[in-house]
């Protein structure tokens, strides 16, 4: 996020059009990047960091080596079999080399988007908004983490008449989440974890923020009358959050603080696809091996939501579950990411 | 005419067929067995007996190029099939489309076999023939001289095709006859009004060619009524030998009908169905080419009438289902024309259209009973090839109707139908009849009556015949012949024996392109070769559409179409009312991206000069590895709701077909318009064109009429349809129904392939429901939805350059199919295949 004379920019992972998982409707999700949280499960690895970062797809890489003169400081090498190896110790993050790379095998992750630009580029999918009941999400990373500057687009869309929703996971200063409310017309927020030491342990920070904030904020809606919808969501995670403690304690907080206000609560299975992106970052990813749940155990789990003393009609489950057809699902973990280039 | 897919290729789980009677599934069934069965439809062939006769019309194949190498053969082979038939002893006295009213009727009612199918309720079985030209020595010679000669036709066309132009030829069927009128008035009433208009000529017309064609047309007039009599028999025959008493009752009630109509106007459903049957099946065998884009027009408007008689005559809905279902396999056997080539004869490139749904007067919908009745048996009856549905949607459609819509697409694995959107449809309609001069016959008052021809070529209904066809133009050979100053870019070959044609200064000489200093200079010479090679195109049909008006009249078909009785002119003689021929431009996003990426690579990022890219283009890419990574990867690309890419589109939109307007058939005096529709082209013309500055190598696809480049659309299906809305004009002032402008009257074929996850519950259905309404503000003219399919994936893994911005999205989550690993692409393809998401 930088500040200029005449306009701020935020910094864009994706922005991903017709998105329908996002909040109601057909939606342009915009991926902002930074996030305070370091969940082990993170389905968008590339997301965590507040700044701009290389990455390789070997599958892409034509093996031309045009990178490895283009960058002044030597972080990048490369070796037969392996493609390109980046030192990312040394990488300023400059984009010289993902400017040079003629086959868009390395990639910038991370744009600077100006709010009126970003909010143009957004309203082009209007007639799709108006149609579905849809609009514009901020997800990330973290919106909390660019606050000032998605404020400033969420009013400019606003403006235009397009509906807006944030998606927090809630670990922010309360005034950040006060700013943010009045521009958007849905908040979908996280509880992960309704164990505070389990919370630490799976996202890196307790929960107690997390928690007290959404307080704060659902008194918030119901002093303005409800004008802001709220959406609860909790990530569906193998060996972490799918336990029917955590799911019945979440449920129990809902109804206890959030009856009225919340007005959904979604499920959001374990997604394996991001598998490969931890490879291309250079990370080791503790899910690798692990496999979707299955239709069933979503449905179990779903239940003990239904069963936890929140309204039953607001909880709804989605993701992708396991085919167990023998062929389709997945335990082992990938041996080497990295792709022979040609 | 891009969406058959014969069912029995598919290798994932599809839909079968559904509430099928025991009499509609034997007979879907037994169609289904193919080349297997005892009775079918193929070509039977007949001659007047002269040594010089042939039956094959080979122009209605020029625009087919797989066909080039086999016209020979099939013209030698039809001869030797043909059987005589015995001639009236006038015969040779007669013009030339009375001989051939005549002799198709003579065929027709007299020599092709006439058979009913066990429990069928239509009668009107065999239809595919080829029959004789019926011309005298010397008209033969003439003919032949003109087909065949060194300057031929025949030579013009395949020459054309051989150096990447595309192709073109005076083709067969592709309007909407006027069922409306002919099942109103009956034979009867048509037959009436000819003698009317033949009464009206002077002497001299009546000797002339005025009269030759109203005589024509009385005769073929009769055809139906005396076809119908010989069924009408055959089935009182079979009712007397039948046990079953249903049976019985049955086929009595077909002979009724058949005594009835079509010679008098029917009153019953099943009246209707028949008469509308045999009426459209004779046309098959009148023009001798089976389903040639015959289409039926909105059937849910003018059915309705009859529909709701017989309802209320007590007639039960679940029976005049089973009828429609009748008319749907026998809309099928006109594939049986070829059936030893294969299950589907040499092309599946058919379409009896009919269209549902739509505007009427006033901006009200017309969606009926009877439109959902279509959609039940369509849904019914699917997988199946024909006849093709079009459903039209608008602004205001009723959300009962997209939801039936939605949920058809969801078990079907892509629709069972082609979608049509009327208001950027009307604003094209429009903008023909005021180019064109013709605002008393297309107007805001009645523009809303258009349907959809073959697949999606729009047109007026019953006095409208526009070659939607005719004429397949690649926009990239103006590209190559810029980068060249006229000259082909490499040596053309010929595909059987791969014999180089000479290099030849063919197009204008735009000069040395390699001495341009800004892209400008570039697109002016691209502009003058587009004008080149749309008037090459003009001249090279012009040698078909005269052959036609002179040796192939179609007498019955002209009965359908107003304005031929009136003219006393052949349909074929440019006799309809609306009489345009259309060209459709093939290659758009190919020659598009192409000029982006010269921009980018030459003049913008200056990355080679443009020797290097000629020198990369003639080498098909090989060895410019950097070079061809960058024009595919780096250069701007059509179809990515990118302004500047899209503004180009436009820039290449508003050039070509200002350049169609310019043209006029000097035979037929049928203005050009244009179209985007690209059929198969795109796929075979691939391997005749040269590489391409887009980065496609010689060998690979082109793109698909109005679609972006295969792999270009990386931001989803908005964005890719905001970018057709764009290339066809977008909204605004000058827009010709309401704000919407359409610079493609014939319309534009779009596809967009979905992920399956959009459909996979209610609230999503709703989502692809509101997409429908979104694509019908920013979209084209019409849709065609396809789902993710397991094969394309399956390439995908084996060709991952080539797909490396698939997407695919499970539960929302998006990745590039490509850059997952192999477990995980195994387990999208088994997710796909089982429609789990």
């Amino acid at each position: 996020m930088n500040k200029t004379d005449e306009e701020l920019s935020g910094l864009v992972l994706e922005i991903q059009r017709m998105s329908t998982e996002d909040g109601p409707g057909i939606r342009s999700t915009v991926f902002l990047k930074g996030c305070p949280l370091s969940c082990i499960w993170c389905h968008n690895p590339e997301s965590i960091s507040p700044r701009p970062q290389l990455h390789w797809t070997g599958s892409r890489c034509i093996g031309c080596r045009l990178c490895i003169g283009a960058c002044r400081k030597g972080v990048l090498s490369f070796n037969e079999g392996q493609g390109v190896s980046i030192a990312r110790d040394r990488c300023d993050g400059c984009g010289v080399c993902a400017d040079e790379c003629p086959s868009t095998a390395l990639e910038m992750l991370g744009r600077n988007w100006g709010v009126s630009e970003l909010a143009a580029e957004l309203a082009k999918d209007r007639a799709w908004f108006e149609k579905s009941g849809g609009g514009v999400t901020l997800s990330g990373g973290e919106v909390t983490m660019q606050t000032e500057f998605s404020v400033m687009l969420l009013s400019e869309l606003q403006g235009a008449g397009i509906h807006t929703a944030i998606d927090t996971c809630g670990q922010c200063a309360f005034a950040a989440l006060e700013k943010l409310l009045p521009h958007s017309d849905l908040v979908l927020y996280d509880i992960k974890e309704i164990d505070p030491e389990k919370h630490k342990r799976f996202t890196g920070q307790d929960n107690r923020r997390i928690l007290d904030n959404l307080l704060l904020l659902a008194e918030k809606i119901r002093q303005n009358g409800n004008s802001t919808v709220l959406w609860i969501r909790t990530p569906v995670i193998p060996e972490a959050t799918e336990r029917e403690d955590n799911i019945k304690g979440i449920g129990r907080f809902i109804a206890e603080h959030l009856n009225g206000v919340a007005v959904r609560w979604e499920l959001c299975a374990f997604n394996n696809l991001c598998r490969d992106k931890y490879s291309r970052l250079g990370l080791e990813w503790r899910y690798a091996g692990k496999s979707l749940l299955s239709m069933q155990d979503m449905e179990r789990i779903a239940a003990w939501a239904r069963e936890s003393g929140v309204d039953a009609q607001i909880v709804s489950w989605s993701g992708g579950t396991r085919i167990d057809n023998g062929t389709a699902e997945i335990i082992r973990p990938i041996a080497n990411a990295a792709v022979k280039p040609c | 005419m891009n969406i058959a897919t014969a069912p029995e290729n598919r290798s994932h789980y599809i839909k079968g067929a559904g509430n099928l009677s025991p009499r509609i599934k034997w007979l879907r069934d037994y169609y289904f067995k193919g080349a297997e069965r005892s009775w079918n439809n193929e070509f039977t062939c007949w001659t007047t007996g002269t040594p010089w006769d042939v039956q094959f019309n080979e122009m209605t194949y020029y625009i087919v190029p797989e066909v080039y190498t086999l016209m020979q053969t099939l013209r030698g082979s039809y001869r030797q099939a043909a059987r005589a038939v015995a001639l009236h002893s006038d015969f040779w006295t007669w013009s030339i489309p009375e001989r051939r009213a005549w002799f198709v009727k003579e065929v027709m009612v007299k020599y092709v076999p006439k058979e009913i199918l066990p429990g069928d309720l239509i009668a009107g079985a065999r239809f595919n023939v080829q029959t004789s030209m019926c011309l005298t020595e010397s008209e033969q010679k003439h003919l032949d001289r003109r087909l065949l000669g060194k300057n031929g036709a025949r030579a013009a066309v395949i020459k054309f095709h051989e150096h990447g132009y595309g192709n073109c030829g005076a083709t067969s069927g592709h309007l909407v006859p006027g069922h409306e009128r002919i099942l109103k008035l009956g034979w009867k009433g048509v037959y009436a009004e000819l003698e009317e208009q033949y009464s009206r000529l002077s002497p001299v017309d009546k000797k002339g060619r005025r009269g030759a064609q109203l005589r024509a047309m009385m005769t073929s007039a009769t055809m139906a009524r005396d076809l119908a009599a010989e069924y009408a028999s055959l089935c009182r025959d079979l009712a007397q030998s039948e046990a079953d008493t249903e049976r019985r009752k049955e086929l009595e009630g077909m002979a009724a009908n058949l005594e009835r109509v079509p010679w008098n106007p029917p009153e019953t459903w099943w009246e209707a169905v028949q008469a509308l049957w045999l009426n459209h099946m004779l046309i098959m065998s009148d023009e001798n080419y089976p389903g040639p884009g015959i289409s039926f027009g909105r059937v849910d408007q003018y059915l309705l009438p009859y529909w709701r008689r017989s309802i209320s005559d007590g007639m039960s809905p679940e029976f005049g289902k089973e009828i429609l279902k009748c008319f749907w396999v026998h809309a099928n056997t006109a594939y049986d024309a070829n059936i030893r080539t294969g299950n589907q004869g040499i092309t599946a490139g058919f379409g009896q259209l009919l269209t549902l749904s739509g505007l009427g007067p006033e901006g009200r919908d017309m969606t009926n009973e009877l439109t959902y009745v279509f959609l039940d048996v369509i849904d019914d009856m699917s997988p199946i090839l024909e006849p093709k549905p079009n459903v039209r949607l608008h602004r205001n459609s009723p959300e009962e109707l997209l939801s039936r819509i939605v949920d058809m697409i969801s078990s079907s694995q892509g629709a069972p139908f082609l979608l049509n959107f009327d208001e950027r449809s009307m604003a094209g309609m429009m903008l023909e009849a005021r180019r064109a001069g013709i605002t008393h016959l297309i107007n805001e008052k009645n523009v809303h009556d258009y349907a959809p021809v073959g697949c999606l070529e729009n047109t007026m209904v019953g006095n409208d015949r526009s070659g939607t066809v005719d004429n397949n133009l690649n926009l990239l050979k103006a590209v190559e012949l810029a980068l060249t100053g006229g000259r082909d870019l490499v040596p053309a070959e010929d595909p059987v024996t791969g014999a180089k044609r000479p290099i030849t200064q063919d197009g204008p000489e735009t000069g040395d392109a390699t001495s341009f200093d800004n892209f400008e200079q570039f697109f002016d010479a691209y502009a003058r070769q587009t004008a080149y090679i749309v008037k090459h195109c003009v001249e090279i049909h012009e040698k078909s559409e005269e052959v036609r008006r002179d040796f192939f009249p179609t007498p019955y078909l002209s009965n359908f179409v107003k304005g031929c009785a009136e003219k006393g002119m052949d349909v074929t003689e440019g006799g309809a009312e609306i009489s345009f021929t259309t060209l459709e431009a093939v290659t758009f996003a190919t020659a598009v991206d192409s000029l982006l990426a010269i921009k980018y690579l030459v003049f913008d990022r200056k990355a080679c000069s443009m020797a290097e890219l000629i020198q990369a283009l003639r080498d098909n890419w090989q060895g410019h590895d950097v070079l061809h990574a960058l024009a595919k990867n780096k250069a701007p690309k059509y179809g990515r709701d990118d302004d500047e890419a899209d503004e180009m589109a436009l820039r290449v939109m508003r050039l070509w077909c200002d350049e169609c307007w310019k043209h006029k058939t000097v035979a037929t005096g049928r203005q050009y318009r244009p179209g985007m529709l690209s059929w198969n082209y795109w796929a075979g013309d691939g391997y005749v064109m040269a590489a391409s500055p887009d980065g496609r190598p010689r060998g690979q696809f082109l793109s698909n009429a109005i679609c972006p480049s295969n792999g270009a659309d990386i931001n989803g299906p908005t964005s890719n349809s905001n970018s057709v809305g764009k290339a066809l004009g977008g909204r605004s002032a000058e827009g010709e129904w309401d704000d919407y402008v359409n610079l493609l009257p014939n319309g534009a074929s779009h596809t967009i392939t979905f992920n399956p996850s959009i459909l996979k519950d209610g609230e999503h259905r709703e989502k692809f429901k509101a997409f429908l309404r979104g694509y019908c503000e920013n979209g084209g003219t019409a849709l065609q939805i396809n789902m993710l399919d397991p094969d394309m994936l399956r390439e995908a893994q084996k060709h991952p350059r080539d797909y490396r911005h698939l997407l695919v999205r499970v539960t929302g989550y998006n990745a590039y199919f490509t850059s997952i690993g192999r477990e995980l692409q195994d387990e999208v393809i088994a997710r796909v295949s089982h429609g789990k998401f």
